[in-house]
């Protein structure tokens, strides 16, 4: 197990007092995984990448069983630890990846950022050269050619698919063993995401590094995912492999994202309504007790107070009292 | 940046034509004759017909302007009408004095402005923001004459810590060279150096204070308010991302950007702190341009006023050029902004 997060809580004040953001939520990882976790904008996903990070801003309270990367507990780190960590054998990716580049800085002043000092030997300008051969070497493994030109440039002038690319090259720089990417791809037309996802891949699969996706969207996930978790409103609500995930799922909620992903909506007659959730997503002052997809749930029952225990059927996590699909 | 340098250069052309403008017409404004209170000779001097000629006032007023504008550059910028010194001459010294004291105070205030602001900006919280706050409106709001003639009475005169007013102690028969005391100490080498330059800090050091207050109080809230927008910013998480520090995050990156803000508004600043400059110098007698300048006013020596004027004008026009040069020079998307392009 590369990643394992037990019973993960984060809690924030708001203006009807303290909220439990994610509410326990497990999440485990193994080594040469990729794993997507998807859930619509505003049910925590970046929270759980976040508080790997250990990104949170104190307003944030984090607490959980376990968080483990490998043997080591990332909630309680040193600074100097958490260095020696993140960047390093933990690296991220973001949406928006021009926003993550410095205005003011070339885009080869910045990648040169990425490469260690414990990397480097010699004299200070013997150094300085090898700094600048491991940038080149960073931007040829992400497919930029013209690195002259690149190392050059700014941030503004990049495209968003050349952008993610130069935040790809600053994230593999040491060969991380967790790679985690927050919705890299949302902006993109869908010719860049494919590029991106393959390159993704091709790094998947020489460095064996496991992945951690976030998406929102369960149609535009990255083919090669392994394991799928779903996340609805800061609760946990199903996990499994990807193919049984999306062929056979057995939570209300990931059946009625599935039946309103686009592949399936070709096949639905023209005219009929959208078969989507009724309701919308809670906010954070108006969470419902138990599990929160209750108020939208078609299957919906007294019992869906209480917070379901988390039911394991083969290698497939599902945290509900009416689970579908279980019929053999 | 090739087209961001040209424009600039030819909007201070612009600029500088029209200040010049302005003060040529001053020879015509002011009462008595345009001649005269050009060239700052009188009808009976000797010179006085060759310099008609030579200011082309036998023809028409275009051809007067070009005139002046010649003897502008020649560095014939006029005789005093007091004194008969050449105002250029003049002009080198009192300039000198007082760029002296604008490079000081601009160092007391730049440095710990900005390293108090990024200190309260790291340090976000309520006790800092309102001292911060309370500070920098307190040193806003407090006029410059006022703080002046206080640091004066309480510092130079009960305490006896300072010299009122002055360069230096006259004793050291330092000769006005390039008006700025530090160079023309260093230039006249007299016997007892040290004493020298201590006497000068001491004459130097309360206009200084006095003059660094303001432009101090208004750098630390500036640097504040951006450190704190740029802490923000996307960048700042992918530095952390990276598996850099807290210092070298803010060094780095946060500090770089965040002055971006400081430079766009220290234009303004320096204008302010010129007239303030004026002000400050006329209190503690400091043989600059603002002092130059209320004396010919109150004696009408015009010859003087436009020059005094002319060199005022030209320093905030060319200091605020360099700004936008150095400010689009270090920051590439302030160039893409105005033309899309680098």
């Amino acid at each position: 197990m590369l990643l394992d997060i037990r019973n993960l809580t984060i809690r924030t004040q708001t203006s009807t007092g303290l909220v439990n953001v994610l509410d326990r939520v497990n999440l485990q990882i193994n080594e040469g995984e990729i794993h997507t976790l998807v859930g619509e904008s505003g049910s925590g996903k970046s929270l759980i990448a976040r508080a790997i990070m250990g990104f949170l801003s104190p307003r944030w309270q984090v607490t959980a069983d376990r968080v483990w990367f490998e043997s080591t507990d990332l909630l309680n780190l040193t600074p100097q630890q958490r260095r020696n960590i993140i960047g390093v054998d933990i690296a991220m990716i973001f949406q928006d990846a021009k926003s993550y580049l410095d205005p003011n800085i070339t885009i080869g002043e910045q990648l040169s950022e990425a490469v260690l000092d414990r990397d480097l030997t010699g004299s200070w300008w013997q150094r300085r050269g090898q700094r600048k051969q491991k940038v080149i070497t960073l931007l040829h493994r992400v497919g930029i050619k013209n690195h002259a030109d690149m190392m050059q440039s700014y941030a503004h002038e990049l495209s968003e698919g050349a952008a993610q690319k130069i935040m790809i090259a600053s994230a593999i720089a040491h060969r991380p063993k967790l790679l985690i990417a927050d919705e890299p791809t949302s902006t993109m037309e869908p010719a860049t995401r494919q590029q991106i996802y393959r390159l993704l891949a091709q790094f998947h699969a020489r460095y064996g590094m496991s992945m951690l996706m976030i998406s929102q969207d369960l149609g535009a996930i990255m083919p090669q995912t392994e394991r799928i978790s779903m996340i609805y409103s800061g609760q946990l609500m199903e996990s499994g492999a990807a193919d049984a995930l999306l062929t056979r799922p057995h939570h209300p909620y990931t059946e009625a994202l599935l039946s309103t992903s686009l592949y399936r909506q070709a096949e639905s007659e023209p005219r009929t309504k959208l078969p989507t959730l009724a309701g919308v997503e809670p906010t954070l002052q108006h969470l419902p007790i138990g599990c929160r997809l209750g108020p939208r749930c078609p299957y919906a029952k007294p019992e869906c107070i209480n917070f379901p225990s988390q039911t394991k059927l083969r290698d497939h996590h599902f945290a509900c009292h009416h689970p579908v699909n279980l019929e053999d | 940046m090739t087209r961001y340098l040209l424009r600039q250069c030819i909007l201070l052309i612009f600029t500088v034509f029209a200040l010049t403008l302005f003060t040529f017409c001053l020879s015509y404004w002011f009462t008595g004759e345009a001649m005269t209170n050009s060239s700052g000779l009188f009808p009976d001097h000797p010179d006085y017909a060759d310099a008609f000629a030579a200011r082309a006032f036998d023809r028409g007023v275009v051809a007067q302007y070009i005139a002046y504008v010649q003897h502008l550059l020649h560095g014939d910028w006029g005789r005093s009408l007091l004194d008969g010194a050449p105002v250029f001459e003049q002009l080198k010294v009192r300039f000198g004095a007082s760029f002296e004291v604008i490079f000081f105070v601009l160092l007391l205030a730049w440095i710990p402005g900005v390293s108090f602001g990024v200190l309260a900006a790291l340090k976000p919280g309520r006790a800092s923001y309102i001292l911060i706050l309370g500070c920098s409106i307190a040193g806003y709001s407090v006029p410059v004459f006022w703080l002046a003639q206080l640091a004066i009475l309480v510092i130079a005169v009960h305490l006896g810590l300072t010299p009122i007013a002055g360069q230096i102690n006259p004793l050291y028969e330092i000769p006005a060279v390039t008006g700025s005391i530090v160079i023309d100490i260093a230039l006249a080498q007299p016997d007892n150096l040290s004493g020298a330059y201590l006497s000068a800090l001491q004459h130097m050091i309360l206009p200084i204070i006095v003059l660094a207050v303001m432009p101090m109080m208004l750098l630390i809230r500036l640097t504040r308010n951006s450190m704190l927008e740029v802490l923000t910013k996307n960048y700042i998480v992918a530095s952390y991302a990276k598996g850099m520090s807290t210092r070298r995050v803010v060094w780095s990156h946060a500090i770089p950007n965040a002055m971006q803000q400081v430079i766009r508004q220290l234009g303004s600043l320096m204008s302010l702190l010129i007239a303030n400059t004026l002000i400050v110098e006329v209190i503690f007698s400091w043989p600059g341009i603002g002092n130059w300048l209320v004396r010919s006013i109150f004696e009408r020596d015009y010859p003087v006023i436009q020059g005094g004027l002319l060199i005022i004008g030209l320093l905030i026009l060319v200091s605020h050029v360099l700004l936008n040069l150095f400010h689009a020079w270090r920051y590439p998307q302030v160039r893409k902004d105005l033309y899309a392009s680098s």
